[in-house]
């Protein structure tokens, strides 16, 4: 840099140079470091990512074999469903393969789902689940979706869609493409557990629950969304099955939703009308299912999902 | 841009990298292109509302400079009073008072008076480029500064990106001649610079945006109804996240206009370390109380015609200024608080003549009646918050209401404990930066030292900045 009131010995300009040298190594110390973490460390990275992998090999099953059914949802079927005794309950008809993402909506999987698809799965049926507010929301998960879920298109797509300005696009791309960046708050959630004593429970609480849009908006949004990822799924040789989780009060919701199904030739699930189930069954935060409410969730899934799958089309009938 | 956005250093580290390399005319230049890509970022329609702006600001200045007589100089002033305010009234308050005009009527039994609405986006940043160019007229106009002869400098003066969004507001004297004459580039200035950045992405993705959950699920009612314990969770914690957030943002603008060889005024002055309401707007967001001062309220008068006249001229400036904060009743009613205490500040405590004798008092005070006023001064500011912060009047009057009940959760103790966590550094670093009356903590550290700091304070960054939700709070402005 020229200067004329500093050489470059000045003891400024070399702790300058050291300072921004020593920014560019720990930036790329928290690349690795959160790189290192995500794939030995993280659980929901192991889980997903796992999950993921075997989603990408779903072929349609021959005649007479179990329906292939990918399951996508976010904590609500996490939390709801016992998938191992699903699959045990009904492992004649259909053979399930899950993915399932906290805090994820509409939007992770539809370009989720899209990016399965173009990576080669093949399933016969696919299941999404993550309840009317997720359903409707306007946003992406920052962490984990980015990266694992969506290529650059995708982000991009997104951007578009959720009418994204430059700055937050450029942090989803950032997200999709950086390990620390992808990870952060999800370190920094850590670090606050050990540091804020009953830290999860405090964030349980703060963590802002999506809104539901006025009821004039809500049937056309929903319509519309549903209409998308039937034509996704139609274009991939998939039937399209809404499953609708219960929620603490959220009965008109969850009749809203099953009408605007129907209305798009989708079909809905409501395994449990959640009118039926008290408080009991739900966990404090009123809005995931506890123990006893999934095993009754998972019955009750196990139940009338194979009735839903109905006969859908075989190998010999897709490429 | 964001200022705590990886986008936003993509572009500073080339554009200062460049800049050093060219001289001054190619500097202004490089500067002018680079704060009209910065500005057009958010969205390009914008820039050709601020560009048109400036140009007419610069043209009238010439007017009034070349018109010898009087009333000319004064029809291009108010002309140029009429058009700036016309704009940002426009922009920013002609849905509210058309509203509000709307709502009166249905109050009054008039019902289905069609009244239009624009619905317009509001231009980041319009409030502070146009009390810039209001400063610029009004200093040309009074003789105070000579009107710029080129485009290119008054043009970068307003649009310089560091200060274009969210200011500091800057005073045309101080910047103007900056832009004018050649910038020798200082290592200090610029180590300086970097140290300030630091700085401002601590105070904005650490403080500010961690103490950001906690009044946000305060005012959003994740908490559960208003109580006592709630109130004070959500204004104490949004007392810090907006302190952490505009004094990050302002020390982040100052770090990058030193970077580039500028120096912007400090905006703030540990604030929550006021004794009384009028020391607060000494210290809080400096480059806009001084504008007020300047520009508004001595016009009115200021304190020169006795107690009713300076306690009306205090209630007018601080209600407008609560106003430019944003176009909701909300603001007024904080801006009206102010101008409240204010005035009842300078009744009870009548403005020293010398400075001696106002540190003799401060002194005498005692060390314990000093914290006491001090602490007293901070929790009227953050009660004062619930009415910046709250959607609307009827929200912020039921938030406060629950100030009678006092039902505990288990919770509370844990959110307390973060606002700690959280709250506690910067104010020992506010403790540490009085005492040493430094621009930034350590500013005369040896520079190893302030290295160490710096890569430190990047340690807290990547360890607790995980939060997307927040943007800068004063963007609204």
């Amino acid at each position: 840099m020229p200067s004329s009131t500093s050489s470059s010995k000045s003891p400024a300009l070399v702790h300058a140079r050291v300072l921004l040298g020593i920014c560019a190594l720990l930036v790329l110390f928290f690349e690795i470091f959160a790189d290192y973490l995500l794939k030995h460390d993280s659980e929901t990275y192991g889980r997903v990512s796992q999950q993921y992998a075997e989603a990408v090999k779903v072929r349609p099953s021959r005649s007479g074999e179990p329906v292939s059914v990918l399951m996508v949802g976010n904590s609500l079927l996490m939390e709801g469903i016992d998938v191992d005794r699903l699959q045990e309950l009904t492992s004649s008809k259909m053979r399930i393969y899950p993915i399932f993402l906290e805090a994820t909506g509409y939007y992770d999987w539809l370009y989720g789902l899209e990016r399965l698809f173009r990576q080669g799965a093949r399933p016969q049926v696919v299941v999404l689940g993550v309840g009317v507010n997720s359903f409707l929301q306007d946003s992406v998960r920052q962490d984990y979706a980015p990266m694992m879920f969506f290529d650059v298109r995708d982000v991009l797509g997104v951007a578009s869609d959720l009418k994204l300005d430059r700055t937050a696009t450029t942090n989803l791309l950032l997200a999709h493409s950086s390990a620390f960046w992808d990870a952060r708050s999800v370190i920094r959630t850590q670090v606050l557990r050990h540091a804020v004593p009953h830290c999860r429970e405090l964030f349980a609480l703060v963590k802002s629950k999506p809104a539901l849009p006025p009821s004039s908006e809500l049937e056309l949004i929903t319509l519309a969304r549903i209409q998308t990822l039937r034509q996704l799924c139609d274009a991939h040789g998939a039937k399209l099955i809404i499953l609708v989780p219960p929620t603490r009060s959220s009965e008109d919701a969850v009749r809203q939703m099953a009408i605007a199904s129907q209305k798009v030739g989708v079909d809905s699930l409501v395994p449990i009308d959640p009118a039926t189930l008290s408080e009991k069954f739900y966990q404090p935060d009123e809005l995931h299912l506890n123990s006893e409410g999934a095993a009754l969730f998972t019955s009750a899934l196990a139940t009338y999902l194979p009735g839903e799958i109905g006969e859908p089309k075989s190998a010999s009938s897709h490429n | 841009m964001l200022f705590d956005s990886p986008a936003y250093f993509l572009f500073l580290i080339p554009v200062a990298l460049v800049y050093w390399r060219l001289p001054h005319r190619a500097q202004n230049i490089l500067l002018l292109l680079a704060s009209y890509f910065f500005y057009g970022w958010w969205d390009w329609r914008f820039l050709a509302l601020m560009i048109g702006s400036t140009t007419m600001d610069f043209l009238i200045a010439q007017k009034i400079t070349a018109g010898r007589a009087d009333s000319n100089r004064k029809k291009w002033f108010v002309l140029s009073l009429v058009l700036n305010f016309g704009i940002l009234g426009v922009f920013k308050y002609f849905d509210f008072f058309t509203g509000s005009f709307s709502t009166a009527l249905e109050t009054l039994g008039i019902h289905h008076i069609p009244l239009p609405l624009i619905r317009v986006i509001l231009p980041p940043g319009i409030s502070f480029y146009t009390f810039q160019e209001v400063a610029y007229i009004v200093d040309v106009y009074k003789g105070r500064l000579e009107p710029a002869k080129s485009f290119l400098d008054y043009g970068l003066f307003i649009s310089l990106f560091p200060h274009l969004i969210a200011g500091p507001i800057q005073r045309p004297g101080h910047l103007l001649p900056q832009v004018q004459k050649d910038r020798a580039f200082d290592a200090d200035r610029f180590f300086d610079g970097l140290m300030l950045i630091f700085s401002g992405l601590v105070r904005k993705c650490v403080v500010a945006d961690n103490c950001a959950l906690l009044a946000n699920a305060a005012f959003g009612g994740q908490f559960g109804p208003s109580n006592f314990w709630i109130v004070l969770i959500g204004t104490y914690a949004f007392a810090w996240q907006v302190y952490g957030d505009f004094s990050g943002y302002s020390d982040i603008a100052r770090g990058s206009a030193q970077l580039l060889g500028f120096h912007f005024i400090v905006n703030f002055r540990q604030p929550y370390l006021s004794h009384r309401l009028q020391e607060f707007w000494r210290r809080w967001h400096i480059s806009l109380s001084t504008w007020l001062r300047d520009y508004l309220y001595i016009p009115l008068g200021g304190s020169a015609g006795g107690r009713w006249k300076t306690s009306r001229n205090l209630l007018i400036t601080m209600v407008l200024a609560g106003l430019w904060h944003g176009a909701n009743w909300t603001f007024v009613v904080f801006g009206a608080i102010h101008g409240a205490v204010l005035a009842a500040e300078r009744c009870l405590f009548p403005v020293k003549t010398k400075q001696k004798d106002a540190a003799r008092t401060q002194h005498s005070a005692g060390v314990f009646s000093l914290w006491a006023q001090r602490i007293l001064t901070f929790n009227l500011f953050c009660l004062s918050l619930a009415f910046f912060r709250a959607a609307s009047l009827p929200a912020a009057v039921q938030f406060l209401a629950g100030l009678s009940h006092f039902a505990w959760r288990t919770e509370y103790a844990s959110a307390f404990f973060m606002l700690c966590l959280f709250s506690i550094p910067l104010f020992v670093v506010d403790l540490l930066m009085e005492a040493s009356n430094q621009e930034y903590p350590f500013a005369n550290a040896p520079y190893a030292v302030r290295t160490a700091l710096a890569a430190f304070a990047l340690v807290i960054l990547a360890l607790f900045s995980g939060n997307n939700l927040n943007a800068f709070v004063y963007f609204q402005f």
